[in-house]
């Protein structure tokens, strides 16, 4: 069962609410893309989404459970994990800690703890020759592909990816998304906001275009692709 | 003044074993107080008086329950340990989420309210006596012309071993990676599924346990009276800045410097000058590193 965002009204302040009654769909399995300019409400409804912010108005459901009433640190054993905007690692803890931390909510489970940890080496024979660093001293690329491995440590259904090539140079933009390429191919069901609009499109299947706060455009990749220039320009 | 003093052995260590005796009350008082700081952000003006609590809950345990001296310490340390937690739930965290993003200056303000509300009940409760036990220990060690207390020896041995359990309890534990997880990054944590708000109730907890242990392990020195807190949480205070804001092994051996400095400058010059020279040090440390002695890549928080 998908992740469905219902009529979603929400914001920092009651009276100048962010999100007006947004609503999308992000389908088991698929890469749903979300674009828009700046202050459209993009990383909010993630946000929203997650728990951070209640919503006035409207719900969120996943997997056919209501989320109304659940907090961020509720998500993830509901199966949804969330890469933060910008750095996301504890960089005073090792690489093995962080990923640890990203075990947390199966820290009894010591089976399945050691069965994570030796796939998540497995797919990054880099984290393993640095588990004992502190994860401060990973470059850039490393870093974030510390915050994907950690992610995913407890096999979740859902991603919520909020600007995951921000800030890096181009050739690690093309690793990151190599990267999500592989947990699309994992069957991941993934929502993102990414301000790389040509690479997001690439790897969506379905995209949604948000303008203050409401929906706008939405469409399967292709439809998306051949409208993308004049929706670009409505946001200038 | 015969400077000469200062090498002859038995001097050296009466006045070292002073210093380190100090040292130790002040390093438990700073740790509890920078963890707290590192962790949740919050000032806490109020841990005098959780030494405080603590210097009574020691008399009682000993001199009304007749309890020995270990389970002494240990019953202050849990006593505070809850009361700490109470504290937090109560107050702290409904602040924390009623106020939005200025309610460290609100907690700020509140856990000086909670000094005087806490002095006051004290006042109230107990009267303004000192009620003290001492000879708990009795004996010296000797050796030469040196003289040592076993009771001095007793108070640094358990600050020191409380000091290496807090510190494998945050290396090592899953709660003390939590804690560490939660002081570097918040949000981040949140999103692993930790509870931070539970992480905040912890770590108040603990540092008024540490608090609370302070007060027990020094009763026959700073014996329970309703304003015995306020010189350790000035000293404790400077400590964590002289150690870097919110960084508990920095604060712990500025604690160890600060004692055996004041323990010096009261031996060699008037007891007066010791304040002074605390304020001096800060003053310097604040102009000069304001990061702290041992800043380096743990300025934000440890």
């Amino acid at each position: 069962m998908p992740l469905e965002v219902r009529n979603i009204v929400a914001g920092y302040t009651k009276e100048v609410p962010i999100l007006r009654d947004v609503d999308l769909t992000a389908q088991d399995g698929l890469v749903t893309v979300i674009l828009g300019p700046n202050g459209a409400g993009k990383s909010t409804l993630l946000k929203t989404i997650y728990g951070y912010i209640r919503p006035q108005e409207g719900e969120v459901r996943h997997d056919g459970t209501s989320l109304a009433g659940y907090k961020p640190k509720d998500m993830l054993r509901e199966g949804i994990a969330y890469l933060i905007q910008g750095h996301s690692i504890f960089p005073r803890m090792t690489v093995s800690e962080n990923l640890e931390l990203g075990a947390w909510i199966m820290r009894d489970d010591r089976q399945r703890m050691a069965e994570a940890f030796e796939e998540v080496y497995e797919r990054f024979p880099r984290l393993k020759e640095k588990r004992t660093e502190p994860a401060g001293v990973l470059s850039g690329g490393e870093r974030r592909m510390l915050e994907i491995a950690r992610l995913t440590m407890t096999r979740p259904k859902t991603l919520l990816l909020d600007e995951p090539s921000v800030g890096l140079m181009p050739r690690l933009v093309d690793s990151i998304y190599e990267e999500i390429e592989k947990l699309k191919a994992a069957r991941y069901t993934i929502l993102m906001v990414d301000q790389n609009v040509k690479k997001s499109i690439e790897i969506a299947d379905y995209v949604y275009s948000l303008q203050l706060g409401q929906n706008a455009h939405e469409g399967e990749k292709h439809a998306f692709e051949q409208r993308l220039n004049e929706i670009v320009k409505e946001w200038i | 003044m015969d400077y000469s003093m200062l090498l002859e052995p038995g001097i050296l260590a009466q006045v070292l074993s002073q210093g380190l005796v100090r040292g130790s009350m002040y390093a438990l008082m700073a740790s509890g107080l920078s963890l707290i700081f590192g962790i949740m952000g919050v000032k806490n003006f109020a841990h005098g008086e959780l030494f405080m609590l603590g210097t009574y809950v020691m008399f009682f345990a000993l001199a009304v329950l007749g309890l020995p001296f270990p389970l002494g310490i240990l019953l202050a340390a849990v006593v505070l340990f809850f009361v700490g937690m109470g504290i937090e739930r109560t107050l702290i965290e409904t602040l924390r989420k009623r106020a939005g993003r200025d309610w460290l200056l609100d907690a700020f303000v509140l856990t000086i309210g909670m000094m005087v509300v806490l002095q006051n009940l004290a006042q109230i409760v107990f009267g303004s006596d000192r009620r003290g036990v001492t000879g708990l220990i009795e004996g010296t060690f000797v050796s030469g012309s040196i003289v040592i207390s076993y009771e001095r020896i007793m108070i640094v041995c358990v600050a020191a071993l409380v000091g290496v359990l807090l510190w494998a309890f945050l290396a090592f534990t899953n709660f003390g990676k939590a804690i560490r997880a939660t002081s570097q990054d918040p949000d981040a944590a949140q999103t692993l599924g930790i509870d931070i708000a539970r992480i905040y109730t912890l770590t108040f907890g603990i540092g008024a346990a540490l608090a609370g242990l302070a007060g027990a392990l020094l009763i026959s020195i700073y014996p329970a009276y309703p304003t015995v807190g306020f010189q350790p949480v000035i000293k404790s205070i400077a400590c964590v800045i002289l150690g870097g804001l919110g960084y508990v092994p920095g604060a712990i051996v500025a604690a160890l410097l600060l004692g055996v400095i004041e323990a010096y400058s009261v031996f060699f010059m008037a007891s007066g000058w010791q304040n002074v020279l605390t304020a001096g040090l800060v003053v310097l440390i604040l102009i000069f590193r304001p990061a702290g002695l041992f800043n380096s890549a743990k300025v934000e928080r440890a």
